[in-house]
């Protein structure tokens, strides 16, 4: 059997160390895109954790008009009727909770990370 | 007789003329009970345009806004699915009943004024909700036989359930 001695332990660490690094820096720099789904008067899922410069796409499934409003309305969807989506870019004002104005009762979060 | 004593006792329903046999929700047809639907939707919808005319509130403005989104996209659906099934929405005493109560009521809302429309447009859609919701949820959906009339009624009553809880908020809001 071979013999692990502590500098072969080293350079393993540093070796893991760096392809993790790489993967990290690889998702930051790859936006990533989330569905949101506007079913039965509920966002889903409804809280969500994102990076600025990802997309985030709510969808609505709901019979009745909907929206993705910020609690502060400094973003919104705008009306989406059954069937309609809207995407909208990941900017760091997005972080927080948002509700729908039509249905105050359904809320959800984005948190930025 | 659990419904129409709901019914009547939320004001939704003046009276029911003739036997209870004859007039038992639970026992109309499909065609029957989208015409109820549909009434009932338009008499939201004239409720809601009555607030926005007389109210100065913005929280009833709010409500009676996504009232008439709302019911006009439920209407829209119904007529399309009735479209597609080739089929006639059927007048009936329930649907009758809805109606000449209605018109008693906008007629009783529209000598109101200030906080008093208010808060008579909230309480009363608090208790239109909930008594079109016992019907939708416990007479209608349970009776009617087409599977995709039976799928928008349990969508509508997701949509009904939803206003109930908003005109709970609206309620607390206006007292």
């Amino acid at each position: 059997m071979q013999k692990i001695n502590r500098r072969d332990v080293l350079i393993s660490s540093v070796a893991a160390y760096a392809v993790t690094g790489l993967n990290t820096a690889q998702a930051h720099a790859t936006p990533a895109t989330y569905t949101i789904t506007i079913h039965k008067f509920k966002f889903d899922p409804d809280h969500i954790d994102v990076h600025v410069g990802d997309t985030i796409t709510w969808i609505n499934q709901d019979l009745a008009p909907h929206t993705a409003t910020a609690d502060a309305y400094d973003w919104d969807t705008g009306m989406l009727e059954k069937g309609q989506s809207k995407s909208l870019l990941v900017s760091e004002k997005m972080t927080g909770s948002y509700f729908c104005r039509f249905h105050p009762n359904m809320k959800g979060t984005v948190i930025i990370k | 007789m659990k419904i129409k004593t709901a019914l009547l006792a939320a004001g939704i329903i003046a009276s029911f003329a003739g036997s209870v046999q004859a007039n038992d929700p639970a026992k109309l047809n499909d065609l029957e009970i989208a015409h109820v639907a549909y009434v009932a939707d338009n008499i939201d919808i004239r409720y809601a345009h009555l607030a926005l005319a007389i109210s100065s509130n913005p929280a009833i403005h709010t409500f009676a806004k996504t009232m008439i989104r709302d019911h006009t996209a439920v209407n829209e659906q119904a007529l399309a699915l009735l479209a597609k099934l080739n089929a006639q929405p059927q007048d009936n005493f329930l649907s009758q009943s809805l109606q000449e109560n209605a018109e008693k009521l906008i007629t009783e809302m529209s000598a109101l004024r200030g906080a008093a429309f208010d808060k008579f447009y909230a309480e009363n859609e608090l208790a239109y909700h909930k008594a079109v919701n016992d019907l939708v949820g416990n007479a209608f959906i349970p009776n009617i036989e087409n599977a995709e009339v039976k799928s928008l009624f349990e969508a509508g009553l997701e949509i009904f359930r939803a206003h109930e809880h908003h005109a709970e908020k609206m309620v607390s809001e206006v007292n």
